[in-house]
């Protein structure tokens, strides 16, 4: 793409921001924040990739997936706010599942272990494991608060915190994972994934692009699966006291 | 006789209003095989208490102690399975009403008495009672009942009961009276009863703690409390309408 055909696509910013005076919305603000840092930060990944590719050096890479796991852990923990130790819980169940997907990925021989593969999925595979875990997050607090009868009428009965909260925490990880469930159904069908599209417009043959694409979408379910029950584990403990009393999360 | 059950100076404020107190000064202390009322008028402080004492909430300051141990130094699991705390609003779990009475043998593996509970159902009223139905789908009262059985066949020994015949009515109230009676004398299970009904505190109780003025005020033996209450602010609890159909009996 062209600079000249990159700077045109500002008229899509110009129509939000028209629509939001016209509406009264009073998004202006938001909206120009938005489109500087979406523009400064993409370009600045797009040179900070270029370098790594370029140089081809594992602890880069290494860093870059470091960096991407404590940005995605700080979004997702802020779901869990009020929550002890919940920022590093996080990063340990995205952590957790980055290295699996990784490990299984080139320990097939699925991908090839450069940097173009490794950065890219290492980038989607923590990105959805980041949604999951708010959405693990926010179903997890909410139904704690909805089903406190349940859980103290089990912990009247002498029951460990673990078995308290069991049967909230299956329905939150059920909820947690309905999004990435209900997208692998409806894929290629609703919408053409990014991945794909991207890979498609660069040039590539679509139906090794689909090949890469059905990857990503069943690696998506495994870590949605994975960061969930691995966050749930790591979590629950943190809704009680020391007492074994439901702690008020606000 | 020994006290199983040590309270010193136990005091709570409201959770949400700390500058709000409930109750302070609380001392008492309860013999293994006692029945306590618990009287007062509402906003007292009695369940908040109840619930206390099962760990189920945090006193301010104060010390509880069972059997000698300090709740500060016991486990909680431990102490609830002795002392457990059946709610005013019973909460069934998810699944049959059988799954609600096997919920201690899963939990603790204790085993689950198929002709005990079949006693009990009868018992409280519950003889026709479908198992396999969905416990949510239970009358109020039909929950209150499954909730005390299945607090029972954990086998306490102590039982906190929080109104839990405020939703039956006078006929099904008597019959789980007369359970729990039965269940005193056999098990010796301690209990500490939470009631508005005079008539049944008169008949269900050895004792009366009654609260008031933001503590407890009274623990007296129950006839002496009915006969002669120490304060005046009992006799004018006393002085309350009863329920309808409900008559004071001492006898």
């Amino acid at each position: 793409m062209s600079l000249l055909a990159l700077s045109f696509t500002i008229i899509f910013v110009m129509v939000t921001m028209l629509i939001s005076v016209w509406q009264k919305l009073d998004l202006e603000k938001d909206i120009a924040i938005g489109t500087v840092r979406a523009a400064a930060q993409l370009l600045l990944v797009g040179y900070v990739l270029q370098f790594v590719f370029n140089s081809n050096h594992p602890l880069f890479i290494l860093a870059i997936i470091v960096f991407m796991i404590i940005i995605a852990s700080r979004n997702a923990a802020k779901r869990g706010k009020g929550l002890a130790g919940i920022w590093w819980r996080v990063a340990v169940a995205i952590s957790a599942t980055e290295l699996l997907m990784m490990g299984l990925l080139l320990g097939l021989n699925i991908i090839e272990p450069t940097p173009q593969y490794i950065i890219p999925i290492s980038g989607m595979t923590i990105g959805n494991a980041m949604v999951v875990a708010g959405l693990f997050l926010n179903q997890f607090k909410r139904d704690i608060q909805a089903s406190s009868g349940e859980i103290e009428t089990l912990l009247s009965l002498g029951a460990t915190a673990r078995r308290a909260v069991q049967n909230v925490m299956q329905r939150s990880v059920k909820s947690s994972m309905i999004p990435t469930i209900d997208g692998m159904k409806t894929v290629g069908l609703v919408q053409l994934p990014g991945m794909m599209t991207g890979m498609i417009i660069a040039g590539a043959n679509p139906v090794e692009a689909v090949r890469y694409q059905i990857l990503i979408v069943f690696a998506f379910t495994s870590s949605a699966a994975i960061t969930s029950i691995l966050l749930s584990t790591l979590s629950y403990r943190q809704w009680f006291t020391k007492d074994l009393l439901l702690r008020q999360v606000d | 006789m020994p006290q199983m059950l040590e309270i010193e100076q136990l005091k709570k404020s409201h959770a949400n209003t700390p500058e709000i107190l409930l109750f302070r000064d609380v001392d008492a202390a309860a013999a293994q095989h006692d029945r306590i009322a618990l009287l007062g008028s509402s906003g007292q402080g009695k369940s908040t208490l109840l619930r206390i004492l099962s760990l189920l909430d945090i006193a301010d300051e104060g010390v509880i102690r069972f059997a000698g141990l300090s709740s500060k130094q016991a486990d909680p699991i431990q102490w609830r399975m002795k002392i457990c705390y059946v709610a005013q609003q019973a909460v069934m779990l998810p699944g049959s009403v059988e799954d609600n009475l096997k919920i201690t043998h899963e939990l603790h593996h204790i085993p689950y008495n198929v002709t005990l509970v079949k006693k009990l159902l009868t018992q409280s009223g519950l003889e026709s009672l479908d198992l396999s139905k969905k416990a949510s789908e239970l009358s109020g009262g039909e929950k209150q009942r499954i909730s005390l059985i299945r607090a029972l066949l954990l086998r306490p020994q102590m039982l906190l009961l929080d109104e839990i015949t405020a939703s039956l009515d006078q006929c099904n109230a008597m019959r789980v009276e007369d359970m729990l009676e039965e269940w005193h004398q056999q098990e010796g299970t301690g209990m500490i009863w939470v009631t508005h009904q005079l008539e049944q505190a008169a008949r269900i109780s050895d004792y009366v703690w009654f609260m008031g003025n933001r503590t407890l005020l009274e623990k007296s033996p129950t006839r002496q409390f009915f006969e002669q209450p120490a304060t005046e602010l009992a006799r004018q609890y006393l002085q309350q309408p009863l329920v309808k159909g409900d008559e004071l009996c001492l006898s």
